[in-house]
């Protein structure tokens, strides 16, 4: 998510505001003058100071052009997928979806589903993302349940060995 | 020598020597798929380090890193593509060899002074550590203070990005440690009522959204990478041993350099191969052959990638500064199985330190052997398509985090640094450093509030200490630099072009 300076600058600023609002309402310590506040109140001026620094483009032409190598002479890049910004925040929306119904549903379920989801959206073939649905999860379950003891929901699928 | 011979005992033991071997596979295949960092590699490990000894949970991280250091060279040289950050300072170089014919030369010289610079690095702990921990025991809450915001400020300098961007990420990253009941107050800061929030965001999951689940997302927002031709390998090891001779100097300039930049804390692998490439291709006899296909800057920064992960434990072991976002992971893993790090480590756990020795020029031994095999594997394992391996890390986003306290609200921590992570990396805000605030933001506060109190609000102990006084100097030097560099880099661009001949 490609933002202009100016959305990310004026957020820092308006994060760094909040800090020092939310500092100033921590108690103090009785018989002290240095309490929980002092260190997000500098932190929060300091968020303020980056922010405007950024909102006036100092410090721009430090930024190295991007990561990405250019492409060797003769070779053109590849366009990024269409709605590549949109994807990116699968992901994450995967994760917000484990929590939510991983308890009821059980590990092994959720987790085929979020493997098929991301296998898909990268562009596999049913032939491979079938199976990886089936075998990652029952993979993953095998480490972290049997030899790891990790407490992963059953749900109503739980784990058949 | 008793603790020797113990140290000895501690790696001899079966579980720790499958944890080495175990681990350099892993650390192998993700070091060379593109994209999975070193990083990564072990913020995933950390898991699977609860259920191990400690000296096996410390072996896994040391052999995993030191593989997956190295074997980031391998899609560079193939493919340019570079496996991990720090491989992406030389990737063009070492691609040119490979066009030339060279990629056994290229990816021999990878393997080979990796290996040399993690075993100088390591003997370069050997000595340092334990002469430095007679030092850091008149260390008061001052020197700490002034080490944490050394730390954070190379954490900034490293960034190949502006300094401003680089700084603010810092700063948020400490924000987020502000969070919960750990404070002078001891009274919940920042927890908007919620009760998941009260002990503060732990850092494991925030490191395994910033660098594994953004990386994720990022292969979802991006091409795949091109398919590796097949190819028929000769020889790796050969003319290792005569490069050595030849640039026997840069060899040695480059273990130096990456020893200094992982002693201080903040800065790691990354950072110490920018410099040394730098720094060979300025003092180089023949400067006008780099970027064709020259084995002298692989030789040097090559060394040092591997020079600097070693030494970035020494303030990790005695002080608990990262010395990069490797050390960060570690220094957990440290605390959770009770080897807290401090310069009593070196007088009460002696032997511990031997076997961590000892675990080190183990792993960067057979790293040659396992790395051979796995430069002839290499096209195999770079054959497996993304969507396959994608999947996977996403659900050990999940499960780990889950795993490190059985609670589900580390999964969505994880989903939410992920989010942070893609977008800042996407503004150019560096999230190495927002981490090292995150894991280092306790120690500051904690610091600075015990000396102000301590000093009844005065700040001049922060200065008329000698160490600490020697100590804000760097910081402030630190601080300084980009200033400097832009001033200097503003009155040379106003100077007239030099003519340079065609």
């Amino acid at each position: 998510m490609q933002l202009s300076d100016r959305v990310t600058g004026g957020f820092l600023v308006a994060l760094g505001g909040v800090a020092v609002y939310g500092a100033s309402l921590q108690p103090g310590v009785p018989g002290q003058d240095v309490g929980p506040s002092v260190f997000p109140t500098i932190i929060g001026l300091g968020l303020i100071g980056c922010g405007l620094l950024i909102l006036l483009r100092v410090g721009h032409s430090f930024e190295a052009p991007d990561d990405v190598i250019p492409a060797a002479p003769g070779e053109a890049l590849p366009q990024p997928p269409r709605f590549a910004e949109i994807r990116a925040f699968i992901p994450p929306l995967l994760l917000v979806f484990y929590t939510l119904v991983a308890d009821w549903l059980g590990f092994l379920p959720t987790a085929a589903v979020m493997v098929l989801v991301v296998a898909l959206a990268l562009g596999a073939r049913w032939r491979l993302a079938l199976p990886l649905a089936v075998l990652a999860p029952l993979g993953i379950a095998t480490i972290f349940m049997k030899l790891l003891r990790v407490p992963l929901p059953d749900g109503i699928l739980p784990l058949p060995w | 020598m008793n603790d020797l011979l113990e140290g000895f005992r501690l790696v001899g033991q079966m579980d720790v020597l499958i944890a080495i071997l175990a681990s350099s596979i892993y650390g192998l295949v993700v070091g060379s798929l593109p994209g999975l960092s070193a990083t990564m590699a072990t913020a995933l490990l950390v898991p699977v380090t609860f259920y191990l000894s400690p000296i096996a949970a410390v072996a896994t991280i040391i052999s995993a890193s030191a593989m997956a250091i190295f074997s980031g060279d391998i899609p560079g040289c193939l493919l340019r593509i570079p496996g991990t950050p720090a491989s992406a300072a030389y990737t063009d170089e070492a691609y040119a060899m490979t066009r030339k014919g060279q990629a056994e030369l290229a990816l021999g010289t990878g393997l080979w002074f990796s290996a040399v610079g993690g075993i100088i690095g390591t003997l370069s702990l050997v000595v340092m550590a334990p002469l430095l921990a007679e030092v850091a025991l008149n260390f008061s809450s001052y020197e700490y203070f002034w080490l944490a915001v050394l730390g954070l400020m190379c954490a900034t300098l490293v960034a190949r990005s502006s300094p401003v961007k680089a700084i603010a990420s810092m700063l948020l990253g400490l924000l987020v440690s502000c969070i919960g009941m750990e404070n002078p107050a001891g009274a919940p800061r920042f927890t908007w009522g919620q009760p998941d929030l009260l002990g503060g965001i732990e850092p494991l999951p925030a490191l395994v959204g910033v660098f594994a689940l953004s990386e994720v997302m990022r292969a979802l927002a991006t091409f795949d990478p091109p398919p590796l031709p097949r190819r028929k390998f000769g020889s790796i090891m050969a003319g290792q041993w005569a490069l050595t001779k030849i640039y026997q100097w840069p060899m040695w300039r480059g273990n130096v350099i990456g020893i200094i930049i992982g002693v201080l804390p903040g800065a790691g692998a990354d950072m110490a191969a920018w410099v040394s490439y730098a720094m060979s291709k300025r003092f180089s006899k023949t400067p006008e052959k780099f970027g064709t296909g020259h084995p002298e800057g692989l030789v040097e920064a090559g060394a040092s990638n591997n020079a600097s992960l070693a030494s970035g434990w020494v303030p990790a072991l005695l002080f608990g500064i990262p010395g990069d976002t490797i050390t960060a992971i570690a220094i957990g893993v440290l605390y959770m199985k009770g080897l807290n790090p401090g310069p009593t480590l070196f007088t009460e756990r002696a032997s511990s330190m031997y076997a961590l020795y000892i675990i080190f020029i183990l792993a960067n031994i057979i790293m040659i052997p396992l790395g051979i095999i796995m430069i002839r594997l290499a096209a195999h394992v770079l054959r497996a398509p993304r969507a396959s391996i994608m999947p996977i890390i996403l659900m050990l986003c999940a499960v780990g985090a889950f795993a490190t306290g059985n609670n589900m609200f580390s999964v969505l921590m994880v989903g939410f640094f992920g989010v942070v992570g893609y977008v800042m990396e996407r503004n150019g805000y560096p999230v190495a450093a927002l981490v090292l605030g995150i894991v280092m933001g306790s120690m500051v506060e904690q610091s600075f509030v015990t000396s102000l109190i301590k000093s009844d609000n005065s700040l001049l102990p922060f200065i008329d200490r000698p160490i600490s006084g020697v100590l804000a100097a760097i910081t402030a030097g630190a601080l300084l630099w980009p200033v400097g560099a832009w001033l200097l880099r503003r009155r040379t661009r106003t100077r007239p072009p030099l003519q340079r001949p065609a």
